[in-house]
């Protein structure tokens, strides 16, 4: 069997990227719980937290209400992201210059380096010589951290592995100031202990239908000896690599990504509105996620839908004000399939998408009102 | 059927109730206007369905009787007539003749029992408010009614009934725009509705500046009797989101600024607003507001205004047809506009019964 060639990948994550900057920038906040985002008497959610502040148990997304009960004494600060859009500039140039043109950066504090050409080669296409490449990549790792420790006055994560998977994986779980080297002979074990939900792409859909065949960790699926397939459909393969820790996704470079969507394929086809508006709010976080990293926001949200038949349909809307919410691709999502009238048969597949993307650094907001939908009569919570 | 009348009184008559016809209509009588004559009056009645309009004019009945007839043809062939006077006179076969002066035309109509009745209001609430005031909450508000069709709910203006007032509001999501009303009713009575847009078009066309007006609301339809016309129309289905959330309480920075002038300030600098950044910025500071938009690709526009500000130096950005609808819909020459800082809400007041709340626009160049 051909082995793939052996690669060397880091992914690099900032430690409490927001809440670490104002720290650096008001060093009479070091040390003391910081939590940035809306003030706890406002509405409005937190953007990042400091790891003292994650100690009483806040999290990003969180309303600032929340933090506030939780963590009364913490340092509520407005976000400022123009500085952190600009740190972030300062620390992928630092990057740039051990990575080159070689690095997927995924978000403001994130990115994923490919520096295998970086290395000496392996001598030998064996298991061995891509561990021994592996473990000459981690001076450079260091150098990297000590210099945006020295440069920016900042901690970074990084994660060293043969593939992107392992490497975010590596990154994620031993934060923060963590460097951490994931051997090719290890992998299969490293991610044994982990849960399912670890694994790239693994939402909670694919969970709870993981959980029906009893797979709850990493190693419960690389022993699991039946067919996954009607557990998860035509994804089982993948996941099953997964498992194992293969995955051979290159970094994505292109800078044009001219649309973004999510799609589900059902266990069994259904027309169970709460099953399918689970769905969309699920795809619809996705997608908005993507597009928040990026920085973007879209004109268009559109709704795919299969039939058991596999008849495929798609309906689409376009708006003014480009979007980039989740609520807003959610509440849209929902009214194409019901303008349209596309739920009147069950559903093998569901999916969103949007595109007509802006860039929303150049666009102005207009910032919207609270408002609170009452759900419309007749219709049952999700 | 036949009557008399003067031209001039039909055709007003034609011009009140023709706005409701649909020019795409799968149905033909919808095109018609109902016609019907008795007692000295002739009644004409359209309907889309959603809105219907009726209104009354007196005239010359010889023979009493009912028809519709093609109510844009019929309006154009009115405008045209020659003479004073008109003869209509409608066979059994709803075949129009109408005379003036020297002209003739035959109008082929549909049967009057075709034509869908309005609905009827028994055992309705029933409002009384006076046609003037009803007409400048219109106008205060309906600017502000989305047009955004998934959100069907905000395709109208809220009319609460509650705490012997009626409160009216209109939001697109972005700007919010009320008005209060003491009027008296029954606690019984208290109710909310929302008057889609379309009924609030009709409403403003038809309403004086004396009179009042009778409103009459059931579960699902609300009439408008405004002596001589009535307007009903199917009310919006489901719930308008909670306004009074969103008003915010405490404001810091409340500023007098002076209606029209602001209006034409900010209508000659957006001039310069680009697409891309559609906004004007407010930078006030002592003594003064600085109006400003630019655009890398256009150029860059200022005005300043003395104003009585004593506060700290405050930047706001708005869209600015956001910021000057209810500066041209207003009459008060001073507008008050309570700010908490440039990401909140900035609240426009005039007197203690209009507030507009506008989301500023966060600028990002």
């Amino acid at each position: 069997m051909a082995m793939p060639a052996p690669r060397v990948i880091f992914h690099l994550d900032m430690d409490a990227f927001y809440a670490s900057v104002e720290q650096r920038d008001h060093p009479e906040w070091r040390g003391r719980p910081v939590i940035v985002g809306s003030p706890p008497d406002r509405r409005g959610v937190v953007c990042a937290a400091s790891y003292e502040a994650r100690k009483f148990g806040v999290r990003s997304a969180m309303p600032s209400v929340t933090a506030g009960r939780l963590c009364p004494d913490g340092v509520f600060v407005r976000p400022r992201m123009d500085v952190y859009r600009d740190e972030s500039k300062e620390i992928m140039r630092i990057v740039a210059g051990f990575a080159g043109e070689l690095v997927q950066q995924v978000s403001v504090d994130e990115a994923y380096l490919e520096v295998t050409d970086r290395l000496p080669r392996a001598a030998e296409d064996t298991v061995a010589a891509h561990d021994a490449m592996l473990a000459s990549a981690v001076p450079m790792a260091e150098e990297i951290k000590a210099a945006i420790r020295k440069e920016r006055g900042l901690t970074a994560t990084i994660g060293i592995a043969p593939n992107k998977l392992l490497a975010k994986i590596a990154s994620s779980n031993f934060k923060p100031d963590g460097l951490t080297l994931v051997l090719e002979s290890e992998k299969v074990r490293f991610l044994r202990p982990l849960p399912v939900g670890a694994l790239h792409g693994v939402g909670k859909v694919t969970e709870q239908a993981l959980h029906k065949a009893g797979i709850y960790s990493v190693a419960d699926m690389q022993d699991f000896e039946g067919d996954l397939r009607p557990y998860v459909g035509s994804w089982a393969e993948d996941l099953r690599k997964m498992a194992f820790g293969d995955d051979d996704r290159p970094l994505d470079l292109g800078d044009d990504i001219k649309c973004i969507s999510s799609e589900n394929t059902f266990l069994k086809d259904t027309a169970h509105r709460p099953t399918l508006r689970q769905c969309l709010r699920e795809q619809a976080d996705e997608i908005a996620g993507r597009l928040q990293k990026r920085r973007l926001a879209a004109r268009t949200v559109q709704v795919k839908v299969r039939y058991s038949d596999f008849t495929t349909l798609t309906r689409q809307i376009s708006v003014e004000e480009p979007l980039a919410d989740s609520a807003m691709i959610y509440r849209l999502s929902c009214w194409l399939l019901a303008r349209h009238e596309l739920v009147k048969r069950p559903l093998r597949l569901l999916g969103v998408g949007v595109s007509g993307m802006v860039d929303v650094v150049t666009w102005d907001t207009q910032l919207v009102l609270p408002l609170e939908f009452p759900r419309p009569p007749g219709t049952a919570p999700a | 059927m036949k009557f008399t009348i003067s031209k001039e009184a039909f055709l007003d008559a034609i011009q009140q109730v023709q706005h409701v016809v649909s020019t795409r209509t799968t149905l033909a009588i919808l095109s018609n206007v109902l016609l019907r004559v008795r007692d000295g009056s002739l009644e004409l009645t359209t309907t889309d369905l959603d809105v219907g309009v009726s209104g009354s004019v007196s005239a010359d009945v010889e023979d009493a009787g009912a028809t519709t007839l093609p109510a844009r043809r019929l309006a154009t062939i009115v405008r045209e007539l020659p003479a004073a006077e008109v003869e209509v006179s409608v066979d059994e076969k709803n075949v129009a003749s109408i005379r003036s002066g020297p002209s003739f035309f035959k109008v082929n109509g549909l049967s009057s029992e075709e034509f869908p009745p309005l609905p009827k209001f028994d055992g309705a609430r029933e409002f009384k408010i006076d046609q003037a005031v009803l007409r400048d909450c219109l106008r205060k508000t309906s600017y502000a009614i989305s047009t955004d069709e998934t959100r069907y709910v905000l395709n109208g203006i809220l009319f609460s009934f509650k705490n012997n007032a009626l409160t009216m509001v209109a939001t697109d999501g972005r700007r919010l725009a009320m008005v209060e009303q003491e009027i008296e009713f029954p606690q019984s009575h208290e109710t909310d509705f929302i008057v889609p847009t379309k009924a609030v078009n009709e409403l403003s066309r038809l309403l004086g500046d004396s009179g009042t007006v009778a409103i009459r609301v059931t579960g699902s339809q609300v009439g408008f009797d405004l002596e001589g016309s009535f307007l009903v129309s199917k009310l919006i289905e489901g719930n308008y989101p909670n306004y009074r959330q969103v008003i915010p309480g405490e404001a810091k920075e409340r500023i007098a600024l002076e209606r029209e002038t602001l209006l034409r300030a900010v209508s000659r600098v957006s001039l310069l607003a680009s697409e891309k950044s559609n906004s004007v910025k407010l930078q006030f500071s002592p003594g003064q507001v600085e109006i400003v938009a630019s655009s890398p690709e256009i150029g860059e526009a200022r005005e300043a205004l003395a104003i009585n500000y004593k506060g700290p130096a405050i930047t706001i950005a708005f869209n600015p047809e956001f910021l000057m609808a209810p500066l041209r819909n207003l009459t008060a020459d001073e507008v008050h506009l309570h700010l908490i800082d440039e990401i909140s809400p900035g609240v426009l007041r005039t007197g203690s019964n209009f507030l507009y709340v506008l989301m500023p626009m966060r600028v990002n160049s």
